[in-house]
């Protein structure tokens, strides 16, 4: 039966790309632009339902990664000079130690702490970047010297390779031998421990892919968008909605997230023109899946049967 | 044939603040060998099954397996070392099916491998097989039995067979069929070599199965041998019954036999799977004193959580004619059932005098004064001791607390579940005769729920006996005496039960 | 002289700290609920109580009233729209409505932001002191609505203090902390204790924001600072321990005004962040707590 869906889901996995990879023949450069950033957004995405959804801690600042790996791949390339890939590489060097300094004491507090941890790392980064404005642009941000194309449409093909490579890797993960362990401890600490397996370890192991991921992706949108600021990458308005486009997506699904997230970054350019109310109804709206939908739209289609 | 000493316990202790739940105790099992561990509740025993697994740290002492000593090692080193455990209650991965749970026990603790040996799949199925799962092994365990879910529990602790193999209450919840198909599973374990320790209330059970019993008291070895001998001990029979069973004079006043205040009928508790109470119905008159008797796990406290509210249940319960179930917990409480539960709940961090009078918050200032004056003759030491913080009162003083709190409510009917959990002789003793003032001054209804026969007999109108979530016997004190005796330890399928059910 | 200054100003800071700190301790304390909404709806009281003094003409007392009046409808929308159906709901197994509730009162908080930036433009607003002129305190000069902000906080915690403490009704809101299992069982009905908390901590938020918005102003985009704030104190001082959250606001709110004083203003929430971090990896019971 399983077999069945997974078939059914990689299908429709084909079909949804194949759909993407020629919608810039009729798109414009605007929309292409849209789905572009929707797309990194999905990295993201992913990257936090992996922790969350498997090793089952609640990241409450995905962008503290993200931020790193893209303020460290803007700076590397404004100061350094060096080519794209190598800056890339430093931002997920960055994201992936500072994830690890970040994770191995956090890791230790149960529950609500870890969250909270979480979140007072994002205020620090935000203060920190205010704080050395003289290298990082301060609140208005930073300009980067190397895009990754001009063309909308080049952009769009590398956002969407980069995507789909990302969401094969997560999810080829969350479905692996080391996705059950991770599943385990994050569900049940104690019995995995009992199984035999090194919780502590594992859910390190979560992070630092939820870190490598999310620093390339952050470094990637930098060079994207030639810029990098907090409003942009960091602000806990981004984490939010980083959640939001997991749990909207369906939690524990990865390719949920990916979803969800096209679907919010869709969604807030849609809804533009209100202006500053745009932000309240996307929330409003993400507070209606919590309450109506907790599981989310995949969650739902796929009629998971889950004991409650 | 029993081989070499497997799992060697020395001397070992834990503290709980100042609770000393594990004290100096010291063992051995032996390869191809059962060792039951039993005693009433609170005595320890799943204590030392964590201690053993590394789920807690001994405060002293040491555990060997195979002679290295294991004590502090983090659980997961002594999982991998060769110790198997199945806890009380199953932890399956809602998510995956039956097949994937049993492979997850199988998986090295890598970190980098991503598809599992194709070996694992084999023996997962061969494990299934082995333990009765083969015909569910591609379902999740939400569509399993409770029987299925707890041999799925088991195949995962013996997956990557283990030495030592730890079972924690394997028998709770099971219905009385299941019980025989685990008994020979477990016994297949010991069969192939490993050493088993179990841990369970159900006494006659494990008598059957065992090799040998050691029995707990308030984390102390108290008995040590062969089944039969050790059953036979008025030690641990002093233990369970709480003391001589002895004649009680009948009360005066006879009970008005037409009316039942409390009334349950058919009533059936269940805890997802696990079965707590089946086809349950007793009744209590106006003014009488009823014991409900049964060791730990035979469905007290379920019961009296299901009368209060506190629990979802089939059938029905009625109090002075109006069924309870359409009313919230609190409501239950106002219209006059009142339960003094095991756990006593009291409010730790306020004094004797506000708990008491948040138990008369309902009642008009005048009366609370009088009740809160008559609790205090009832109960001379609260009164001594109404500014102190409750947390800081002796066992027994908590108890009568929580007693007094309860019947600051005026309660039409009180339920008390277990007052005598962890207190000296000489407490109950107290608290025996505070009961007998009770029912001399007020004409209380009172429902008790008791592990200890002897506290639960004297002051007894009528007992109901109550065993694997069934009443099996129900009787006048007088007949209890005379035919239960030794209820808990013999073979007593020859009751006439049929009529009660 | 610049400590003294720091003195005076970093003890009316504190105290209005303790009191949204108060505050949001009770709920945690009473309904198990880490409010991420506290800012709104502390700054929803300020600019209602604006609104009303500024557009509708409103004398400087009937605004606080409106204000703090606005603060507790806030409070229940947020308990009866948001937390309590997120912890009724069927849908969400049960390790995970904590978390859920956080991210739900997250959202909410944003969208009351968003709304009052949409409504009201996010601008800061201040409302007019309740007493004006200024006093000299040991060569000071402080304005005397500071000193009123500072005595009323204390005031209210002392209200509330007795209330819990010696009142019937406060009880069982101590009690509901300590064990609500006790109190179904004593026939109190839970859903009734929660409201009163949430009726309580309306009160408080809005009393809060209102002062705030006397002292020193307060507007949409403070919404986030006021939370973060709020729930580093209550984290630093213990979660559930009302001292703990009086002792931390005191430490924080003089270490804040020690900061903006003698670094720069702009530095000025780096303190709390950092005890944060410290408590959380040192003491993750907080200062005072016991849970």
């Amino acid at each position: 039966m399983r077999r069945l869906l997974r078939s059914r889901l990689l299908w429709i996995a084909v079909l949804v790309l194949g759909v993407a990879a020629v919608l810039p023949l009729w798109l414009s450069a605007y929309v292409l632009g849209v789905l572009t950033a929707g797309y990194y957004f999905g990295v993201f995405a992913m990257s936090w339902d992996l922790l969350f959804g498997f090793a089952g801690e609640v990241n409450f600042g995905p962008t503290f990664l993200i931020g790193l790996g893209a303020y460290t791949a803007a700076i590397v390339n404004s100061r350094l000079g060096l080519g794209i890939p190598w800056c890339v590489l430093a931002g997920v060097a960055s994201a992936l130690i500072g994830g690890l300094l970040l994770a191995i004491p956090a890791l230790r507090l149960r529950g609500p702490y870890f969250g909270l941890v979480t979140l007072v790392a994002v205020l620090l980064l935000q203060n920190a970047i205010v704080i050395f404005a003289g290298v990082t642009g301060g609140e208005i941000g930073m300009t980067v010297p190397d895009v990754l194309s001009l063309s909308a449409v080049t952009n769009y093909w590398y956002a969407l390779a980069f995507l789909v490579i990302c969401a094969i890797i997560l999810f080829g993960l969350s479905r692996s031998a080391m996705g059950l362990i991770l599943q385990a401890s994050g569900q049940d600490p104690m019995e995995a421990q009992a199984l035999g397996f090194n919780v502590t370890k594992h859910k390190l192991m979560a992070f630092s892919i939820s870190a490598v991921f999310s620093g390339m992706a952050g470094a990637m949108l930098a060079f994207y968008m030639g810029a990098a600021s907090v409003g942009t990458l960091i602000d806990i308005s981004i984490a939010v909605q980083i959640i939001i486009a997991a749990v909207l997506g369906g939690r524990r699904t990865i390719l949920g997230a990916a979803l969800g997230a096209v679907f919010l970054i869709g969604a807030n350019e849609l809804l533009r023109p209100l202006g500053q109310l745009n932000t309240f109804v996307v929330s409003a709206l993400a507070l209606a899946v919590i309450l109506f939908f907790p599981d989310g739209l995949l969650g739902h289609a796929l009629h998971r049967k889950e004991a409650k | 044939m029993t081989g070499p000493v497997r799992l060697e316990v020395r001397g070992l202790t834990k503290r709980f603040g100042g609770l000393v739940a594990v004290k100096n105790l010291g063992f051995d099992i032996r390869a191809g060998e059962i060792l039951g561990v039993i005693g009433p509740n609170g005595s320890g025993k799943s204590t030392v099954m964590k201690l053993i697994m590394g789920i807690e740290r001994p405060n002293a002492g040491l555990v060997k397996l195979e002679g290295e000593d294991i004590s502090r090692w983090p659980s997961h080193r002594i999982a991998r070392a060769g110790i198997g455990i199945v806890f009380q209650h199953s932890r399956p991965l809602r998510r995956q099916t039956v097949l994937e749970n049993i492979k997850l026990a199988l998986l090295p603790d890598s970190l980098w491998r991503l598809a599992a040996h194709p070996e694992v799949d084999v023996n997962a199925r061969s494990i299934a097989e082995r333990v009765g799962l083969g015909a569910v092994m591609d379902q999740v365990p939400s569509a399993l039995s409770f029987g299925d879910l707890r041999r799925m529990e088991m195949a995962k602790a013996i997956a990557r067979h283990p030495k030592v193999v730890l079972l924690d209450e394997p028998f709770a919840g099971l219905a009385a069929v299941e019980v025989a198909a685990f008994s020979e599973l477990i016994k297949r374990f010991r069969d192939e070599g490993r050493a088993v320790l179990l841990v369970d209330h159900n006494v006659k059970s494990v008598a059957a199965l065992v090799d040998r019993v050691l029995v707990m008291c308030l984390g102390e070895n108290i008995a040590e041998g062969k089944a039969e001998d050790v059953m036979s001990s008025e030690k641990v029979r002093h233990v369970y019954l709480g003391g001589k069973l002895e004649h009680v004079g009948r009360r005066e006043e006879t009970s008005n036999a037409q009316e039942h205040l409390l009334e349950v009928a058919g009533l059936g508790v269940h805890y997802g799977k696990a079965q707590a109470l089946e086809k349950i119905s007793l009744h209590v008159h106006e003014g009488e004193f009823v014991s409900v008797v049964g060791l730990n796990g035979a469905g007290k406290t379920s019961l009296f959580n299901a009368i209060s509210g506190l629990v979802p249940y089939a059938g029905e319960i009625n109090f002075r004619g109006q069924c309870l179930r359409s009313m919230t917990a609190g409501a239950v409480a106002r219209n006059g059932v009142v339960q003094c539960p095991e756990t006593r709940e009291l409010f730790g961090d306020m004094t004797v005098r506000e708990n008491l009078d948040l138990g008369g918050h309902h009642l008009p200032a005048s009366s609370r004064a009088r009740q809160l004056a008559w609790l205090f003759e009832l109960f001379p030491v609260l009164e001594e001791r109404q500014a102190q913080m409750s947390r800081t009162l002796s066992g027994g003083e908590q108890q009568m607390l929580a007693i007094a709190r309860a019947l600051m409510m005026q309660p039409g009917l009180l339920m008390l579940d277990e007052p005598t959990l962890g207190l000296a002789p000489v407490i109950l003793q107290q608290l025996s005769s505070a009961l007998e003032k009770l029912r001399k001054t007020v004409k209380t209804t009172i429902l008790l729920g008791e592990q200890n026969v002897t506290f639960a007999l004297p002051h007894a109108d009528r007992i109901y006996v109550l065993e694997h979530a069934r009443i099996v016997w129900e009787g006048t004190p007088q007949r209890f005496v005379a035919e239960m005796g030794a209820v808990y330890f013999d073979d007593t399928e020859a009751h006439p039960c049929a009529d009660l059910q | 002289m610049v400590g003294l200054q720091i003195l005076v100003d970093g003890f009316a800071i504190s105290a209005l700290y303790a009191l949204g700190a108060v505050g949001f301790t009770l709920i945690f304390g009473v309904s198990g609920v880490l409010n991420l909404a506290h800012g709104g709806i502390m700054v929803v009281a300020a600019i209602i109580g604006w609104f009303s003094a500024n557009e509708l003409g409103a004398g400087a007392y009937s605004s606080a009233f409106f204000g703090i009046l606005a603060g507790l409808a806030a409070a229940y929308a947020t308990y009866l729209l948001v937390v309590r159906p997120i912890q009724r709901s069927r849908a969400i197994p049960k390790e995970e409505t904590e978390i859920f509730v956080l991210t739900g009162t997250l959202l909410w908080g944003i969208m009351i932001q968003t709304a009052l930036a949409y409504k009201f433009t996010d601008n800061p607003v201040t409302m007019r002191p309740l007493l004006s002129g200024v006093v000299s305190i040991a060569g000071v000069r402080t304005p005397r609505n500071e000193i009123m902000v500072a005595v009323l906080c204390w005031l209210v915690i002392g209200l509330l203090w007795l209330f819990v403490n010696r009142t019937r009704a406060g009880k069982t809101l101590l009690a509901a902390s300590m064990n609500p299992r006790g109190l179904t069982l004593l026939g109190f009905e839970l859903s009734r204790v929660h409201l009163l908390a949430w009726s309580i901590y309306g009160v408080l938020a809005g009393l809060a924001g209102v002062l705030l918005a006397s002292f020193l102003g307060t507007g949409s985009s403070n919404t986030g600072q006021l939370t973060a704030s709020a729930f580093s104190i209550v984290v630093v001082g213990g979660l559930g321990s009302v001292s703990g959250s009086l002792v931390a606001a005191y430490l924080v709110g003089y270490l804040e005004t020690m900061t903006a004083y003698l670094l720069a203003p702009t530095l000025r929430p780096i303190p709390a962040l950092l005890i944060l971090v410290l408590v959380v990896y040192l003491r993750p019971q907080g200062l005072l707590g016991r849970r």
